[in-house]
């Protein structure tokens, strides 16, 4: 069996607005989500921004002993879930256990949770840790918390490939429902603001002390970001017969492993990664119209990243556009790829390519168009995600613009 | 399952023995790795016990170059991987290095890694942790730096679904090889043992001699609680195709899988077992094979109060009048629970039993229990030709995958 795959749902919850809606009318305006870190003291880090979502209510959308029982990432992870079912239209009754999946991608797991309780136990012993919190560590949980809380049997997994888990769990999702295995997808990425991530990309010197600037031949680094984005995936025939709205149509998807350094990503990686997404789509690199790149603003990242798109799209590099909302959100860690996603099927619905912003100075390393600064209205009938990771875990989704 | 994927290559670090000849014979013997915790202090705790890995010398398997930084799981796994390659007579050159592929289930196998590395910036302050330590606090770490030694450069996965971990991550890669995403694919898990899993699992109340007898005795009356183990193991996969092609020796066929996700509770298992009952009959229907065929189930039974009955239930459910007769056993009983490994383990331990005609015994069984009433093979292996069998892991958070293997 081999049926096409719909996007039919988007749920996102960032720093530049809860609900699709909000987030692209803010994205497409070229928003910042970046401000002062609140959830912890950054002050003796040296670095001071990131992009916190600072208007979450979990209660708007679980129950109190819910919101008690989870960590933030599966608090946030649920809120997207159940903006993108509303988004959907789709009654959590209406997903048969034997044909569903519950897919989440992430970098640090049901982390804020654990930094408590790693804190309490470093400063004040075991004794003085709440078993029940310890019970709640686990990355394992942002997708059990999330089939808990809508009720869904199934398939459930959560896939933790770092930065690019998002997409590394959109592409299986595209994989069982093309297969015949499942006939809604519910898949995406969620990460809570961390502690760790934040000491440790600090101390790589890999941080911004202000903006993200990807690109920009004064580019920084790249900066801490937390969120989280849910999209449903539906057999394309299945999703018209119920008249939901299509935002997409994913083609297919890329993957590869650098197998080179934990940290560099590599030209050759990603280069082998999006080559893999074209060979598997039939997309020619004339056809792509928009890459959301991964874009993190560091200057390894970028000038990589840049080397691969031309390697693998030669001469229509020139044509193709290219830009990084990584500079609004900062770096959501497995929630970037997904919110990627999103931006992604809204670019090809919409026809608009969200912006690069900050951007001041052009860098003959990096010399793609990155549409800079300014949303553009421009056709967008294939769009490619990019996103890679630590442990060079590479990926690439294609999404197509779906016409009736 | 349409396409027929074999198993060419093993590769496994257990607490009873380290490669896949010294592991089947230790399961054979009946060999228990269970020993008091030597890796951290236990002596303010009420448990003493653990099955560690104590001859663990990673130099000895890897030479010695590029270790010093690994936490305990990469080392664990880089072992695991090279073990399977050699075993397969598996290459990885720069001709065939996009052809790997990799997918691994660890849910805590980072754990101390991220542990250690925040205490550091909490005793020290942020300025001082070590660099070189920040990428072994992602969860996908032990994988990907398994990739970057071996130089396999097709896709690298991990997956983190708790006690199902490793059974989801071979069929994750099975899935890569049915998609033509990869051609060969190491599958498997790691998890490590270390004081913080330990604590962890102390703290929920999970280990056997807080409420009882420190013991390891999965269906015995006595159970109550996991001895918690470490352990690591993978599979080289690929098509039968593949593996004709190129010559390979294949130890076993993997015929057909089943996961089901049910929804319940927390770290609670749900006392029906509607959700392993569910994965056995997937993996069952996927494979073609009706219960009556299935010579032995290897159990995820792990001597905890709930599991191993819901485990019994379901065989009842599933095999009715005649579930006295399938032979039922818990390598756990011997290897502890190790969590995300504990899948690949039992498979690595599956394939042995079919290549080696034996069923490995449910060690220190003496109390029965009336609501587990089956044949768990009880103390002693039990010569037996093997042609399919079945490999069930669980928690208690509601996830269930089920792997059946043949001849």
């Amino acid at each position: 069996m081999s049926r096409r795959v719909a996007v039919t749902g988007l749920g996102v919850v960032s720093s530049i607005g809860i609900g699709k809606d909000e987030f692209w009318k803010n994205l497409i305006q070229g928003k910042t989500g970046i401000s002062k870190v609140e959830s912890f003291n950054p002050a003796p880090y040296g670095r001071s921004f990131g992009g916190e979502v600072k208007n979450f209510d979990p209660l708007k959308f679980m129950l109190n002993r819910e919101v008690k029982r989870t960590g933030r990432a599966s608090q946030l992870a649920i809120a997207a879930a159940e903006l993108t079912l509303t988004d959907a239209k789709i009654e959590s009754s209406m997903l048969d256990p034997d044909k569903s999946a519950v897919l989440i991608g992430t970098t640090m797991g049901e982390t804020s949770v654990f930094e408590i309780v790693n804190k309490a136990w470093f400063e004040k012993g075991l004794e003085e840790v709440e078993p029940f919190m310890v019970g709640r560590t686990t990355a394992n949980l942002l997708s059990v918390n999330l089939g808990i809380h809508l009720k869904i049997g199934g398939i459930n997994l959560v896939i933790p490939t770092a930065c690019a888990a998002g997409n590394y769990a959109i592409g299986y999702g595209y994989d069982l429902i093309k297969e015949g295995r499942v006939d809604f997808a519910i898949c995406g990425g969620a990460d809570a603001f961390s502690r760790i991530a934040f000491t440790g990309f600090a101390r790589l010197y890999a941080m911004s002390p202000d903006i993200c600037q990807p690109f920009d031949k004064n580019r920084k680094g790249m900066l801490v970001g937390e969120g989280a984005a849910i999209l449903i995936l539906e057999p394309l025939e299945k999703a018209k017969e119920r008249g939901a709205t299509i935002y997409a149509e994913i083609l297919g998807y890329g993957l590869s492993c650098d197998a080179s350094h934990m940290t560099i990503p590599s030209e050759d990686g990603i280069t082998r990664c999006m080559q893999n997404a074209l060979k598997e789509t039939g997309v020619s690199p004339e056809e792509v119209n928009y890459i959301s790149a991964h874009g993190t603003g560091t200057v390894q990242n970028d000038l990589n990243e840049c080397a691969a798109i031309k390697n693998v799209l030669g001469e229509a590099t020139k044509k193709v556009a290219a830009s990084s909302i990584k500079s609004m959100l900062g770096h959501c860690m497995g929630a970037a790829s997904g919110i990627e996603a999103i931006s992604c099927c809204l670019a090809v619905s919409e026809d608009i390519m969200p912006p690069t912003i900050n951007y001041q100075t052009p860098d003959p390393d990096c010399d793609i168009d990155c549409v800079p600064n300014e949303a553009r209205r421009a056709k967008v009938n294939i769009a490619l995600n990019n996103a890679y990771a630590f442990g060079g875990n590479n990926s690439c989704v294609v999404f197509k613009k779906y016409a009736g | 399952m349409q396409d027929k994927i074999v198993i060419t290559g093993i590769g496994v670090l257990s607490s009873i023995g380290i490669g896949k000849d010294a592991f089947w014979q230790a399961l054979q013997e009946g060999k228990s790795g269970v020993k008091p915790v030597t890796l951290f202090d236990t002596s303010k705790l009420k448990v003493k016990m653990g099955a560690e890995i104590s001859d663990f010398n990673p130099g000895a398997i890897l030479g010695e170059k590029g270790l010093r930084n690994l936490d305990r799981a990469t080392k664990l796994l880089l072992c695991a991987g090279k073990l399977a390659l050699d075993d397969a007579k598996l290459e990885i050159t720069e001709e065939n290095s996009t052809s790997f592929g990799i997918s691994i289930g660890t849910t805590l196998g980072s754990l101390w890694s991220i542990s250690e590395f925040d205490k550091s910036a909490l005793r020290d302050g942020p300025h001082f942790v070590n660099p070189a330590e920040f990428p072994n606090t992602v969860i996908n770490s032990p994988p990907s730096q398994l990739a970057i030694r071996l130089k396999s450069k097709g896709p690298c996965a991990t997956i983190s679904s708790g006690f199902t971990s490793s059974l989801d991550a071979i069929k994750y890669g099975i899935d890569l090889i049915r998609n033509k995403r990869a051609q060969i694919v190491l599958g498997g898990g790691v998890e490590e043992f270390c004081e913080q899993t330990y604590l962890g699992f102390y703290k929920v109340n999970f280990l056997a001699g807080v409420k009882g007898p420190e013991l390891n005795c999965p269906f015995d009356q006595r159970r109550n609680g996991i001895i918690f183990g470490e352990g690591s193991a993978i599979l080289v996969l690929e098509s039968e195709e593949s593996a004709k092609k190129r010559g390979a020796n294949i130890y076993a066929r993997i015929l057909g899988f089943g996961t089901y996700f049910y929804p319940y509770a927390i770290n609670k298992y749900e006392p029906q077992g509607y959700g392993l009952k569910k994965a056995m009959r997937l993996a069952l229907d996927d494979a073609s094979v009706a219960p009556f065929e299935v010579d032995y189930i290897s159990a995820a039974a792990n001597s905890t109060r709930d599991a191993d009955i819901i485990e019994t239930g379901a065989v009842k459910d599933l095999w009715g009048a005649k579930a006295g007769k399938v032979a039922i056993s818990a390598t756990k009983s011997m290897l502890g629970e190790t969590f995300s490994a504990s899948g690949v383990l039992a498979a690595v331990a599956t394939t042995g039993s079919i290549q080696k005609g034996f069923i490995p015994a449910t060690l220190n069984y003496k109390e029965k229990d009336s609501s587990c009433d089956l044949d768990y093979v009880a103390n002693s292996a039990r010569k037996a030709k093997i042609n399919k069998a079945l490999v069930n892991a669980f928690g208690p958070s509601g996830s269930n995958s089920c792997m059946v293997i043949g001849e």
